[in-house]
């Protein structure tokens, strides 16, 4: 078996680690690097609850071989809340009741983060865009899109610093 | 009267932080020491017998640790419901781990448990089975022709697990002495629960043989008990615990969550390792229950005047291969819904199919969807022939509280008929008869269901249910209850429930669920019996320990127990000379006096039916046949609402499954029994592009029966929406289809039939 040096960012911290050609990066992430936030759900791109940002785009791990990720930049469900305090995108995800069982919450918060690191006053259209491919089963997603709503209002009046996180 | 303090309040879920961040552990997260991984070869053909199989090659590759068969597996027969239902329920005992027979295309052949998830599934590659090919039938109503293949002995009639035959007063002189009768017949489909998390199970055994295992069950209790009886152990020697998070269950996992648990546990025997077994998403979808199937009939019969005589419903539900939770799910179909209207003649006939198809069983509503939209749309039809408005015509005919109906407990309590206006006003229910003009070839209607479900699981089940509530050192409270959270948010509304009763602040109080070696005795979640079946257990359980409190404060007061109160976590006696005592200064006095608060708490073994009255508004595309639903209002009548958020995000939940039960969900067989949905690509769940604007009205009511007067809320928003959704379709085009989902195929081929 050949192996590859991997060598990337995740959630702030330097990883080298040797793997084999055809792994995943869903199963570097849960499997090496303990990073069990990351769930899976299909393994075939289809649900979502897998989804962390990789050099700033929101993508399914399930769908990159790990090898892609050499160099990258990797945030997961772990990475984003700085200095024990919850992102906005959490705070407002509990505040709402937009998590029920659980299980695509972390792919659904690293997806909506993707988005409004890049769009920070989405509309709902492009809200709903975004989190198209994260399932949800439990809550119908309508206090998720509020949650999202609330989020970008929250971080936007902080990067403004016309108030600061609730 | 009602407590103020915390019942009511939208607090945040208990355990909401662990999961927006990660740290929430489920199954399939976890890792043990020296821990193997299971797969399962599973059958290729609907219906096949294991002439041989040859598993030599498969234990010879590197890694693998044990390959299990029916050669050296448990030969007990078992039903996952068995253990569960009432006597009067027929159940069937018709499972076995592996079989030498399988009946449906996913059906558990073989497991290896080896080194690594890559090298098990390998190894399933090298497992030789030699089959003699069965004849194969997928339809109900094939299976029951009495040539049709025989997937179990029936003394039924050919293929029939179960019959139930449900009758009150007299169904034919209600049908004569009615001016009006109508009659329909519906095809509804097979749905999957689609929870986001794949079933799963690790499975420990001890050296002295005691097994651990965990899953997302939600009912630890039966699947201990099963499990036991399946190993031939006594139940104190088998733990079953969630993990503790359970990634949704929707019904998935009442019993065991397919077969992973016992056969992860054979295989852990096997090897004297831990085993985890996760099934992927395929195996979820065609190896694990399904909601049922069938053809349902409503007649209906009524004076002209829209009073109903007579009420007949047929139902012929497809069980899949194993009969599991069918004989309930058919008992609840037929109970609930000749419940919703005042009827003095009714019959209820339901044939319960065996197929060569995934086994159904319980499924958020438990048949009561299934029954609903046939009832609902036949409700709207019979209206249209009497010349009456449909809300109208239900608003004449729905039970009242103490009406006579089948059930054996009372309807105390409902607010359907308030439900109903304010649904209708908020649709804007004026505007269905206004004249229907496309705009951009696409046309709207409005339309309603309404309906009724349950709070606990009797009289159907087995029903009693325990918390164990131990008062600690500090005044802090510890209760622990066999249910489980999936989801829903139990923990959270039982941890309020617990605070209100013995009046302490919620921080100070910690529900534990889900796990057999800290609890007794519980049907757990399903029904919507969670919150009303172990908050009435809680609340009994506080009852005592206040009492305890009370008698041992007598003493420090010097005063006899009926001079004292406890509210808001102080003891107080009438003489206010005699001072007063907190909480926790009690429980410090007690400690110091040898003396712990604890109790067991029992439920009452009653039910209670929430009410329900849905309303939506489509747009139908006349060229293409979709269907997109533009408003949806559900009002319900869950009694007291405990945590108002919580009951919304059920609420909505609810409503968006019954989107897609309406709309665009099933799974359809090709002519190999091969399941033609078998991933989220193929199986089209609603997403979030397909959330219409939900609104949610609720009427309280004060329901005696319940915690602090709660009633079940859980399953309930998914009954009417189907009903609703097909009977706004039928408003836009002006016909009726009768078949769900009404996918585009469909739908178009109506309007292209109507245009004809």
């Amino acid at each position: 078996m050949s192996y590859l040096q991997l060598k990337c960012i995740v959630n702030g911290d330097l990883v080298e680690l040797d793997i084999e050609p055809s792994e995943l990066l869903i199963d570097v992430l849960r499997d090496r690097l303990n990073l069990t936030g990351v769930k899976k759900g299909c393994k075939k791109g289809e649900c979502g609850a897998c989804t962390i940002i990789m050099n700033g785009d929101a993508v399914n791990s399930c769908l990159v071989p790990a090898a892609r990720a050499q160099g990258a930049v990797i945030e997961t469900i772990e990475g984003i809340s700085k200095t024990g305090r919850l992102h906005p995108l959490q705070q407002c995800f509990i505040e709402n009741g937009a998590i029920q069982c659980g299980y695509c919450t972390p792919g659904m918060i690293m997806s909506a983060k993707a988005l409004l690191d890049k769009n920070p006053h989405p509309t709902k259209q492009e809200i709903r865009e975004a989190l198209a491919g994260n399932l949800c089963r439990c809550t119908g997603y309508v206090k998720i899109e509020k949650a999202v709503e609330q989020a970008a209002k929250i971080i936007f009046e902080i990067t403004e610093g016309r108030g600061t996180s609730k | 009267m009602i407590p103020e303090n915390i019942i009511g309040k939208s607090i945040s879920r208990v355990e909401s932080a662990e999961k927006a961040t990660g740290t929430a552990v489920f199954t399939a997260d976890m890792k043990l020491p020296n821990m193997l991984f299971g797969k399962v070869l599973r059958s290729p053909y609907p219906h096949a017998k294991i002439v041989s199989i040859d598993t030599s090659k498969a234990e010879a590759l590197p890694g693998v640790k044990a390959v299990v068969t029916y050669k050296n597996s448990p030969s007990v027969i078992f039903n996952t419901a068995a253990r569960t239902a009432q006597q009067k329920i027929n159940q069937v005992d018709d499972e076995v781990i592996f079989g030498k027979v399988v009946r449906y295309v996913g059906d558990e052949i073989a497991a290896v448990a080896a080194t690594s998830e890559e090298i098990a599934a390998e190894a399933l590659t090298l497992i030789e089975v030699n089959y003699e090919i069965l004849p194969a039938v997928f339809d109900p109503l094939e299976a029951m022709k009495p040539d049709a293949p025989q997937l179990h002995d029936c003394k039924n009639g050919n293929n029939i697990a179960t019959l139930i035959k449900l009758p009150m007063g007299d169904v034919e002189q209600g049908f004569a002495e009615s001016e009006t009768v109508i009659e329909q017949s519906f095809k509804v489909p097979v749905q999957k629960h689609c929870q986001l998390e794949n079933h799963a199970a690790i499975a420990e055994v001890s050296h002295n043989g005691r097994i651990t295992v965990w899953s997302p069950t939600q009912t630890p209790h039966t699947a201990k008990n099963l499990l036991a009886k399946i190993f031939g152990l006594p139940a104190s020697k088998v733990r079953v615990l969630n993990p503790p998070y359970i990634g949704g269950g929707f019904g998935a996992r009442i019993g065991f969550c397919g077969k992973t648990e016992p056969i992860a546990v054979l295989l852990a025997q096997k090897t004297g390792r831990p085993v985890l077994l996760s099934y992927d998403r395929k195996e979820d979808f065609i190896a694990s229950d399904t909601r049922h199937s069938g053809y349902i009939t409503v007649k209906l019969g009524a004076k002209k005047d829209g009073q109903l005589k007579a009420l007949y419903i047929n139902a012929v539900l497809n069980t899949g291969a194993y009969a599991s939770y069918g004989p309930d799910v058919i008992a609840v179909l037929g109970t609930t819904n000749c419940s919703v209207y005042r009827v003095p003649n009714v019959l209820f006939e339901g044939s319960l199919v065996y197929t060569n198809t995934t086994t159904a069983a319980a499924m958020r509503g438990f048949g009561n969807p299934q029954g609903n939209y046939a009832l609902e749309c036949s409700m709207d039809i019979l209206a249209e022939k009497l010349g009456l408005d449909p809300v109208e015509l239900r608003l004449k005919n729905i039970i009242k509280p103490f009406d006579k109906w089948m059930l054996p407990y009372p309807c105390a309590t409902s607010a359907l008929e308030d439900c109903i206006q304010l649904g209708a006003k908020s649709i804007g229910w004026e505007r269905r008869n206004e004249p229907k003009v496309p705009v951009n070839h696409k046309v709207r209607g409005i339309g309603m269901a309404c309906g009724t479900h349950v709070s606990n699981a009797g009289p159907w089940a087995i029903q009693y249910d325990n918390a164990y509530l131990a008062v600690q050192q500090d005044g802090s409270v510890l209760v622990t209850v066999g249910i489980t959270d999936m989801g829903q948010g139990s923990a959270t509304a039982l941890t309020q429930v617990a605070a209100e009763a013995l009046g302490v602040p919620v921080e100070k109080v910690h529900v534990l669920a889900g796990d057999t070696d800290t609890s007794p005795h519980s049907l757990g979640s399903n029904a919507s019996r969670t919150l009303y079946s172990a908050g009435l257990s809680i609340i009994n359980a506080a009852d005592k320990v206040k009492q305890q409190i009370l008698d041992f404060c007598a003493g420090e007061f010097g005063v006899d127990s009926s001079e004292l109160s406890i509210k808001n976590g102080i003891v107080s006696c009438k003489d206010p000379n005699k001072g007063q005592l907190k909480f926790e200064e009690v429980c410090d006095l007690a400690n110091h006096k040898d003396l712990q608060f604890v109790a067991v708490g029992r439920n009452k073994l009653s039910n209670a039916p929430p009410w329900i009255a849905h309303f939506a508004e489509v747009e139908v595309d006349l060229e293409t046949g979709e269907v997109e639903v533009l408003r949806f209002v559900a009002a319900h009548d869950s009694g007291k609402i405990i945590n108002p958020t919580i009951v919304e995000g059920q609420i909505e939940g609810a409503v968006l499954q019954g989107v897609g039960y309406a709309l665009s969900e099933q799974i359809v067989y090709n002519d190999k029994g091969q399941q033609a949905q078998d991933s989220f690509h193929e199986y089209y769940m609603p997403s979030i592009k397909d959330t219409p604007e939900i609104e949610t009205i609720i009427v309280e009511t004060e329901e005696p029966s319940g915690p602090f007067g709660a009633k079940g809320v859980g399953e309930c928003a998914q009954v009417p929406v189907a009903g609703a959704i097909a009977n706004a379709v039928a408003n836009a085009i002006g016909d009726r289809i009768n078949e769900l989902p009404m996918n585009k195929e469909r739908v178009l081929a109506a309007i292209m039939q109507k245009e004809k």
